[in-house]
C-alpha cells in the first residue's frame, strides 16, 4: 500500500498527524525562544523599573527595588543615599482609566513632598488620553504635598485635563492620591 | 524573474494595495493610525511578519495537505509572530514597548492569511517573498498616509512636531469615527487617481 492510498483511506488520521507535528515543532521553537530570551527580558523590565524609580525619587545609590517594605499590601521602595534615607516610592494601579488599568509610580522625599510621577502602564487612546505619559503633564504633581488631594480642573482641582480626554487624567489623579496616602503613612512611621 | 518581481512589487504597493484596493487588515489600520509613529511601527512589524510568514508558507506549500491548510498557517504564523515578539522584547525593548499590543494582533491580520492563501501557496519562494514585502510596504504606506492625515487634522502635529497652529484641532479625527472618515476619503482619492492613470 502506498502512502497516497493510506491517506485516501484514512485522511482524518493523517491530517491530525500533520497538525500534531506542525504544532509540536511550533511549540518547541517557541519554548526555545522563550528560554533564550526569558532572562534578558526580566533584566530589561527590572532596568526599566529602576529607570522609573530614578525618575521619581531624589538621587539615591542603593537598589530600592530590592530594599522595600510592605504596607497595606503595597510595596514601598526605600531610597537611600550614602546610607541616609532620602525618599520613598510606591506603585499603584487604578482601573478607572478609559482603556482599563493605569499603573503609576509615585516618589516622595522625606519632607512629604512629591518628587515625581511616572505612568508605568496604560492603555489610553493614542493621541488623546496617552498624553498622561508626557513629562510636561506629570510634572504638575511635582512639589505637591502628600496630604493634598489632587484633582483635575473639571473637578475643581488644579491638574490640567485634555480637551476630549478628562477620564485618563482623572484616573491618574486617583492613583496618585492612593499612592500619596500610603507614602504619608510611611513618612509618619 | 526581475521583471516579474518588479511587477509584483508595484502591484502590492499600488495597483493592488492591501488597504486601499483589497480592503484587508482594516481593523489594525483603523485602530493604530492615530499618529504617524504608531502607523509606521505597526506597518513595519506587519511587513516583517508577512515576509517571514508567507515565505515559509511558500517553502512548505507542497507538504501542507489542502484541507487543513488554514489551521496549519495559523499555527505557523502565530509561532513565528511569538518568536519575533520575544526577540524584540529582549533585544529591542524600546521598540517593543511602543508596539507591544500591536504585535500579537498581526497573527489574525487577514493580509497575512489572504496573501498566504492566494499567492504564497501557488507561487515560488522568491516571488512569494517579493509579494509579501510589497503588500507589507503597501499596508505601511496606506497606514502612514492615514496616520499623517489624522495626526495633522486631529492634533495639529506631524511625528509629534507641531505644524498646524492656526486651525482648531478636530478631535473626532483621532477617535474611531475619524478613522472611518479618513479611510473613506483615502479609498475615494485612490480610486480617482487610479482611474486617471488608466487603471481599471
Amino acid at each position: 500500500m502506498t502512502a497516497n492510498n493510506r491517506i485516501k483511506e484514512n485522511p482524518v488520521k493523517y491530517y491530525a498527524l500533520v497538525l500534531f507535528v506542525v504544532s509540536l515543532v511550533a511549540a518547541c521553537v517557541m519554548s526555545i525562544a522563550n528560554m533564550l530570551t526569558r532572562d534578558i527580558i526580566a533584566e530589561e523590565i527590572r532596568k526599566e523599573f529602576l529607570h522609573g524609580l530614578q525618575a521619581v525619587l531624589p538621587p539615591f545609590d542603593n537598589s530600592p527595588d530590592e530594599e522595600n517594605v510592605e504596607l497595606n499590601g503595597y510595596k514601598v521602595y526605600i531610597a537611600k543615599n550614602s546610607g541616609k534615607l532620602v525618599g520613598y516610592g510606591v506603585s499603584t494601579t487604578t482601573n478607572k482609566g478609559y482603556g482599563g488599568a493605569i499603573t503609576v509610580l509615585v516618589g516622595a522625599d522625606i519632607k512629604a513632598t512629591i518628587t515625581g510621577v511616572v505612568v508605568l502602564q496604560h492603555a489610553e487612546t493614542p493621541g488623546l488620553g496617552d498624553k498622561i505619559t508626557l513629562v510636561s503633564w506629570t510634572g504638575q504633581f511635582v512639589g505637591g504635598a502628600l496630604s493634598k488631594k489632587f484633582a483635575v480642573k473639571a473637578d475643581n482641582g488644579d491638574i490640567d485635563q485634555f480637551s476630549g480626554a478628562t477620564i485618563s487624567p482623572r484616573a491618574v489623579c486617583d492613583a496618585v492620591n492612593v499612592a500619596a496616602t500610603i507614602l504619608q503613612k510611611v513618612s509618619v512611621k | 524573474m526581475l521583471k516579474q518581481a518588479l511587477k509584483t512589487l508595484r502591484e502590492g504597493i499600488f495597483d493592488n494595495n492591501p488597504t486601499l484596493k483589497q480592503y484587508l487588515g482594516m481593523c489594525p489600520a483603523l485602530a493604530v493610525s492615530t499618529s504617524v509613529a504608531n502607523a509606521l511601527g505597526m506597518g513595519l512589524a506587519t511587513t516583517a511578519a508577512l515576509v517571514v510568514g508567507c515565505t515559509s508558507v511558500s517553502i512548505f506549500k507542497n507538504s501542507i495537505p489542502r484541507k487543513i491548510r488554514l489551521p496549519v498557517y495559523l499555527v505557523m504564523i502565530s509561532g513565528l509572530v511569538t518568536v519575533i515578539q520575544l526577540l524584540m522584547n529582549a533585544y529591542w525593548h524600546g521598540l517593543y514597548k511602543m508596539l507591544g499590543i500591536f504585535i500579537p494582533l498581526i497573527v489574525i491580520n487577514c493580509i497575512m492569511l489572504f496573501r498566504s492563501e492566494s499567492f504564497a501557496l501557488k507561487n515560488g519562494v522568491f516571488i512569494s517573498f517579493v509579494d509579501a514585502l510589497a503588500n507589507g510596504l503597501g499596508f505601511t504606506l496606506a497606514l502612514v498616509l492615514m496616520g499623517a492625515i489624522r495626526e495633522i487634522v486631529g492634533n495639529g502635529t506631524l511625528l509629534g512636531a507641531p505644524i498646524v497652529t492656526t486651525m482648531p484641532k478636530t478631535l473626532i479625527f483621532l477617535l474611531p469615527p475619524g478613522g472611518f472618515l479618513v479611510v473613506g476619503f483615502l479609498v475615494a482619492g485612490y480610486g480617482y487617481i487610479y482611474k486617471k492613470i488608466g487603471g481599471k
